[in-house]
């Protein structure tokens, strides 16, 4: 078969962008994010000059995509444009990640945007999200980087006005790939090293213990000074042991005697070089009649994490359309992914990894996890767990050992997800288009959660979940594009569309407790009783049709006024809602010539947006009767022969959308002959009606009714620069770069003073009035009028009645700045990111404070005889009557000197495990600055010669490497985290971090060849 | 008009009309799939009752016990609460369990048992919500009733604590003819007590804080008898079951609730110079069944004995209805009936702890074992002082604290002036109901009509 080679270069590959078309070359100068690119994707997904569009737009190029190297599409777009926060929830393989746009816009429903690919919506959920469990995916993450074309993100209420009650977020517009002229067949081949990016440290000078004397199982490490034990531990070999499978005895100790650490060796059991193998094959082809994109790829990782965690990603795609005459083209997209992944157990967990992990004390050896426990009998336990808090396995200990939760714990996810577009189009008249468009979303994900009996807490008799959600969208979307020319100077571009999507959500499945068969692993209900199993299922449809007009006039070719107007109906509000925008843009460098300007837009905006109610909140329900008090005591119908009453939250058939109204101003400008290119953009938007279950006098017969009732407001900017510094043919230098900054505030919540949204008793993040959302709440320090201390007659500070405000885990400004040199062949790239003004809540390092486990509690002062019989400790006992003297009379303790206002204390083991740690109340000393700046990516590529590739005979290849995360500076040594994550995954509920799962860095190695 | 706009004209119109009309889009969020719309009485009747038990037994019981002796908040929010501040935000939680949970179901079942012809059921939400009512008026004295739980009021008037009284007297009178020997419908209880018995004494209840001696001794006289006690069924030993001190006290809020230093155990300690011990009289066994030596706090409210995890807990009890009856005796002036009755509460005593025998008349008067002005008072006293201490931990012994002018001599908690007379309007009825909230339902210390 004779293969014609293109003499155009596909647009890119996998890895590196290589093979750059020469219109794409010409865009690529305007680096990363592209604020005046020359076409732009509308909210119908159809393209319009970027000239006319009267709002702040911001596209990623498929190059910027690959090169991350970021297995997800959401990770793949941080730092390339501005006011679009990308949180990763942690470095897990294929964890989701949160997106926010301009601020958030809601209390407790979704603050995520709509994605659109290809013209119709698609799932980004990600379901699942808590102080516990595993990290989940997000959905947007499936589809496959490399098939990208163009990201562009619609960011304010006006560019994404007709898609209504689903916009306020704003909408992230996809485009895939299509064929190109000729024939192109791509092969890239990526192997991808991670590693832990940001670990605590952990203290190496005192055992297990407490009171400074070492004892076994005990849970704190306030033990005895390790340099000081004499000899060797002492065993009673006579009793009881415990064996691992390669015939290793663990015999209880009598006197603890031994000095090694094992900090290093219980780090090494839990991490591991993370490794992904990546493969990508692309076919590409166009000729006058039709075009056609075929890809499979392979994302193959393994975590950082040294046991049951990992991603497999294989997807196919087959793009194309064919133009049966002149006037009908029809087309396809469809995509296809089947997932696999194992997930770690994180967070506030007995069966979470770091939680067991950074517990233990430095002179206690994880690595022996399993094995069988002998009574003094001989009697054997086959199985048995062995952890810190249990170290003979003679019974399930309190926290898992690391190695358990890494091995002998099962979370799976296995996901199959499609997306299928066909579209027709028919060019009635030579100004007019009718496009029918048809899209299906489906995704399957089948989750099981398995806990081997013997795993600590309350799964020590296994138990076993296995659900099934399945998500469909169908959407049927009409457009009608045409042109008129009103006069000589004012043509007018008008587009009628209707819409209907059929959203369904359905989740089956069960768990099950008390296994009958203890020590085979079966992922299967018949291994509990039926009184112990428990099923589950729930199901959601939600209904929604819009028809829309959009209106675009030019006006002498320099003013372009947009109209457009949506009104929506869906099942899950009564009244229609309409949505109406307009934008004005003036190209005022036509008339006005500015030294050096070569190009200058001004442009307003104003529009009208929506967030549709949640389901099935118009009646009032019946539900199983429970009664709680706010101190956790319960009265369940289930142990009273059950009962089903009136649920207290009382519907309302009358709930609106909520409303959000946005007005943004911005420029564009060009200067030295379109090297430099600036936009800028200031917005402010305000939603009111927003949706809660608002609390009404319970003598009403309810606690809370769903209403329109609170309001909460963004105000921001937003700046994008592109300096073109060199361009010439062989050498081209750019440096580009964005900023944005948002202040939300929650301006009203219907009465309530704040509205938990995730977290803990202790420490939460909150809907707050007068703050910004998200805001971390909780204990704090008893303060005087002044704001100072009130110390007791210790002098140490106590904790306040009342619980108030601790921090704000929302950045003041986020922003990148990047610069790209390419030298014939080579392409380097680098990327710092900036994320600063933000807190998070280490509840981490207070828990560790608390288990004498951190750095700082290892700390040791020496004390003259003088001071050591002034000096106090939390409990009020001055040093010299709890220590014994030095040989010259001083005194040396473990602790820190601390003056919290009325003389020095001794912050001690009591100070630390009560109200100065993280199991005390006082949520305060925990709120960190989470400020961060990052290397996000470095790479270099190189592009073979021509030459060589002819002695080749290939068209082309490369060469490339990328390091993402390579370097990170924060402020507060407390985070032993990267700061970029978050406990409760992307939820409303923002910096927290408790055990949370670790971030990574990764190197990436890419190979790409064109066939 | 040329083709150009005539198309898309014709278009926008069936575009419109498709969006005009499609009639799942009006439907399906009518009904949520995954949950009822609607539930019989008879299964929502236990849901009522464990409202009821949480009420009774729950924060109400906690709060009214630190304002009358049995308990001293000792860590955290407890500590404020024991010198009485209270903000009205803490009274949310027993509201919402009161109204939404408790009274609103209670009405919709008898809404429904009417409908459905069902006398029983009837009388059994009828009971359910005159016992939340009586508990409720006499902790907040004016509160809503006759505007409560109706879907078209959203700011329900308050009526008077005297109304709210009489309109369950009056409730309770229409079902206990229908009521005689039955303990259906009774899930959240422990089986055995009649429900036309627990009808008269919360009747009767209602009579003595009316001071009306003669009837509530008439309602008392067919009240609960000997091993007949209506209490809530902790038999289960979990969360969602079990007895609610036991949960607050061992499970959820470890430290908060003491009883160290409570005038209760000035009562029953031996040590103690102001102690019930006399020749009939040896309170030990019982002691050691109420508290618990502790570390952490000196004494505890004992977890492991009257409050633990399977102990059921007194609602409306024989013990409670013959101290009634001796004490409408009492004040009718005949004192060998208030005896007899008195005695037949320390024979349960004795029967359940041991070390009590019975009084006699000449034991009450000035030098004598129960000292008094006369025998009259003695005898008065002492009939109150064992309901005191019978009841520990039941709400109805602060509505006898503060109907008798606290004639037992409750001392006020450390640091504080005054006794607190009734529980706070909570916030939710402040911020959405203020104009019915009386202006003395924002203060703790102002006396309650009745009392």
């Amino acid at each position: 078969m004779k293969i014609t080679f293109s003499k155009i270069p596909v647009l890119t590959l996998l890895g590196l962008a290589l093979f750059v078309s020469d219109r794409a070359q010409a865009q690529s100068t305007d680096g990363d994010t592209v604020n005046v690119g020359e076409v732009t994707i509308t909210a119908t997904g159809l393209t319009t000059s970027t000239r006319k569009t009267g709002y702040g737009v911001s596209q990623i190029k498929s190059k910027s995509i690959v090169s991350s190297g970021e297995s997800g599409i959401i990770q793949a777009m941080t730092g390339k444009a501005s006011n679009v926060q990308i949180t990763r929830s942690t470095g897990d393989p294929g964890a989701g990640a949160y997106i926010q746009i301009r601020g958030q816009n809601t209390v407790t429903g979704s603050n995520q945007p709509l994605i659109v690919v290809d013209g119709v919506p698609v799932s980004n959920s990600s379901l699942g999200g808590g102080i516990d469990g595993v990290v989940q995916q997000s959905r947007l993450n499936d589809i496959n980087p490399a098939d990208i074309e163009n990201i562009e993100i619609l960011k304010g209420a006006a560019a994404a006005a007709i898609w209504g009650t689903r916009a306020a977020n704003g909408v992230i517009m996809i485009t895939t790939k299509k064929g190109k002229k000729g024939l192109s067949i791509e092969f890239n081949s990526q192997l991808a090293m991670d590693e832990v990016n940001r670990e605590f440290e952990k203290q190496d000078k005192f055992g297990q213990g407490s009171a400074g004397k070492w004892a076994a199982n005990v849970a704190n490490s306030w033990g005895d000074k390790i340099s000081n034990r004499t000899g060797t531990d002492e065993l009673n070999t006579t009793g009881a042991y415990f064996e691992a499978a390669d015939g290793t005895k663990i015999y209880p100790i009598t006197k603890k005697g031994d000095k090694t650490i094992y900090n290093q060796a219980n780090r090494d059991q839990v991490f591991r070089t993370g490794t992904t193998w990546n493969n990508n094959l692309s076919i590409s082809s166009a000729n006058e009649k039709g075009s056609i994109f075929f890809s499979v790829s392979d994302w193959d990782q393994k975590g950082v994490l040294n046991g049951n965690s990992d991603y497999r990603r294989t997807t196919g795609r087959l793009n194309f359309s064919y133009s049966a005459n002149e006037k009908l083209t029809l087309s396809m997209k469809s995509t296809l992914a089947k997932i696999f992944s194992n997930r770690i157990q994180q967070g506030s967990n007995l069966n979470g990894l770091y939680l067991g992990y950074l517990r233990t004390p430095p002179d206690f050896d994880n690595r022996i996890f399993e094995g069988t426990y002998y009574n003094a009998a001989g009697v054997a336990t086959f199985g048995a767990h062995r952890g810190y808090r249990r170290y003979m396995g003679d019974a399930v200990p309190t926290y898992n050992n690391p190695g358990w939760t890494l091995n002998n714990q099962v979370n799976t996810s296995d996901v199959v997800r499609f997306i299928v577009t066909p579209e027709a189009s028919y060019k009635w008249n030579k100004n007019a288009n009718l496009i029918a468009r048809v899209g299906y979303d489906q995704s399957s994900d089948r989750r099981i959660t398995y806990f081997p009996v013997r795993s600590a807490g309350s799964n020590a008799t296994g138990t076993f979940g296995d659900a099934m959600i399945t998500e469909s969208e169908l959407s049927l979307h009409l457009i009608n594009q045409s042109t008129h020319k009103i006069n000589e100077n004012i043509t007018l571009d008008a587009t009628l569309g209707y819409l209907a999507t059929d959203r369904n959500f359905y989740q089956i499945g069960g768990s099950a407790l008390n296994f009958i068969i203890k020590d085979q692993d079966r992922f299967a209900f018949n291994n509990s009783t039926s009184e112990n199993m428990t099923p589950f299922n729930s199901v959601s449809r939600i209904l929604n049709n819009r028809v829309y007009g959009t209106f675009d006039f030019t006006m002498k070719d320099k003013i372009f006024l947009q109209l457009a107007a949506a009104s929506e109906r869906a099942s899950t509000f009564a009244d229609r809602f309409l949505s109406p925008s307009a934008s004005l843009s003036y190209e005022f460098s036509k008339d006005v010539k500015i030294p050096g300007m070569s190009y200058g837009k001004l442009r307003a905006s104003w529009g009208q947006v929506g967030i549709a109610p949640p389901a099935y909140i118009w009646g009032t329900n019946y539900v199983s009767a429970g009664s709680a008090s706010g101190w956790g005591e319960i009265m369940d119908a289930s142990y009273f022969g059950g009962s089903i009453y009136r649920s207290t939250t009382r519907g309302n058939p009358n709930i609106r959308p909520e409303m959000k109204r946005e007005t943004e101003f911005g420029a564009d400008l060009k200067f030295l002959d379109n090297r430099l290119s600036v936009g800028a953009t200031y917005y402010m938007n305000n939603t009111k009606d927003i949706i809660l279950a608002v609390a009404v006098p319970a003598s009403t017969g309810y606690t809370n009714q769903w209403s329109n009732a609170a309001e909460m407001k963004n105000s921001g900017y937003e700046l994008d620069v592109n300096f073109a510094a060199i361009k010439k043919d062989n050498l081209q230098w750019n440096i580009y770069g964005n900023i944005g900054s948002n202040k939300n505030e929650v301006v009203s919540l219907a009465g309530s003073k704040s509205i938990f949204l995730e977290g803990f008793t202790g420490t939460s993040s909150r809907a707050i009035e007068g703050q910004q959302m998200g805001a971390l709440w909780g204990g704090k320090w008893l303060r005087d009028e002044n704001d100072k201390l009130v110390l007791d007659a210790n002098g140490f500070p106590q904790q306040a009645p009342e619980e108030g405000l601790l921090g704000d885990p929302n950045p003041t400004w986020r922003g990148a700045i990047g610069t790209n040199l390419t030298f014939k062949g080579l392409t380097l790239n680098v990327l710092f990111e900036a994320c600063q003004g933000n807190q998070m809540w280490g509840g981490t390092y207070g828990i560790m404070n608390n288990f004498g486990v951190s750095m700082e509690t290892a700390n040791e002062v020496t004390l003259s005889a003088d001071k050591a019989a002034q000096v106090k400790n939390a409990r009020g006992t001055t040093v010299d009557q709890f220590a014994t003297p030095n040989a010259d009379g001083t005194y040396t303790v473990r602790g820190n000197l601390k003056d919290f206002g009325a003389g020095e204390v001794l912050l001690d083991q009591y100070w630390y495990t009560g109200l100065g740690g993280g199991f005390g109340p006082v949520g305060e000393q925990f709120i960190y600055d989470a400020s961060w700046v990052r290397l996000r990516e470095l790479s270099l590529s190189y592009q073979l010669p021509e030459s060589v590739c002819k002695a080749l005979h290939i068209p082309g290849a490369s060469l490339g490497f990328t390091g993402r995360n390579l370097a990170l500076w924060t402020n507060s040594p407390q985070l032993g985290v990267d700061p970029e994550t978050n406990l409760t995954g992307v939820t409303n509920g923002r910096g927290l971090d408790y055990f949370n799962n670790p971030g990574t860095k990764s190197y990436i190695f890419s190979l790409s060849v064109k066939i | 008009m040329k083709k150009s706009l005539i198309i898309p004209l014709a278009l926008g119109l069936t575009m419109f009309g498709l969006n005009s009309c499609q009639k799942d889009i009006d439907e399906i969020n009518k009904e949520n799939p995954n949950q009822f719309s609607d539930a019989s009485g008879e299964l929502m009747i236990t849901g009522a009752q464990m409202a009821n038990v949480l009420f009774q037994e729950g924060e109400a019981a906690r709060m009214a016990g630190i304002f009358s002796g049995y308990f001293t908040g000792y860590d955290r929010q407890y500590v404020s609460y024991q010198s009485y501040k209270m903000t009205a935000g803490d009274f949310d939680n027993i509201w919402g369990t009161l109204y939404a949970e408790g009274i609103a179901q209670c009405r919709i079942v008898k809404e429904k048992a009417t409908k459905g012809g069902n006398k029983t059921l009837y009388g059994v939400a009828a009971i359910t919500e005159a016992h939340l009512l009586l508990t409720a008026s006499s902790l907040f004295g004016d509160i809503p009733q006759s505007e409560a739980c109706n879907d078209n009021i959203l700011t329900p008037k308050y009526d008077k604590m005297s109304d709210i009284h009489q309109y369950c007297i009056d409730l309770l009178d229409e079902v206990i003819p229908n009521m005689a020997g039955s303990s259906a419908f009774g899930a959240a209880y422990v089986a055995g007590f009649d429900w036309a018995q627990v009808a008269n004494t919360l009747k009767a209840r209602a009579l003595l804080r009316k001071k009306d001696y003669a009837g509530a001794l008439a309602a008392a006289q067919n009240g609960v008898l000997e091993g007949q006690d209506l209490k809530a069924d902790h038999s289960q030993e979990t969360p969602g079951a079990w007895n609610l001190y036991y949960d607050f006290l061992d499970w959820n809020r470890t430290g908060y609730l003491s009883c160290d230093g409570a005038h209760i155990v000035s009562l029953i300690d031996t040590l103690s110079p102001t102690s019930r011990f006399n020749s009939k009289t040896d309170e030990r066994a019982r002691y050691e069944w109420y508290f618990l030596p502790d570390y952490a706090t000196p004494l505890d409210p004992n977890m492991y004995g009257i409050f633990y995890a399977t102990s059921n807990y007194d609602l409306v009890t024989y013990v409670e209805n013959e101290l009634i009856i001796a004490e409408c005796h009492a004040r009718l002036g005949d004192n060998s009936k208030a005896l007899d009755h008195l005695n037949n509460v320390r024979s349960v005593n004795n029967n359940t702890y041991g070390g009590f025998d019975a009084y006699d008349l000449a034991d009450f008067g000035p030098g004598q074992i129960e000292e008094g002005a006369d025998q009259s008072a003695a005898l008065l006293k002492e009939i109150l002082e064992e309901k005191y201490v019978s009841l520990f931990g039941q709400i109805e012994t602060f509505s006898d604290m503060r109907r008798t002018n606290n004639a037992l001599g409750i001392p006020l908690n450390q640091g504080t002036t005054q006794h607190p007379a009734r529980f706070l309007i909570p916030q939710s009825e402040i911020n959405a109901n203020s104009a019915n909230v009386p202006a003395t339902g924002k203060d703790l210390f102002s006396k309650l009509e009745l009392f």
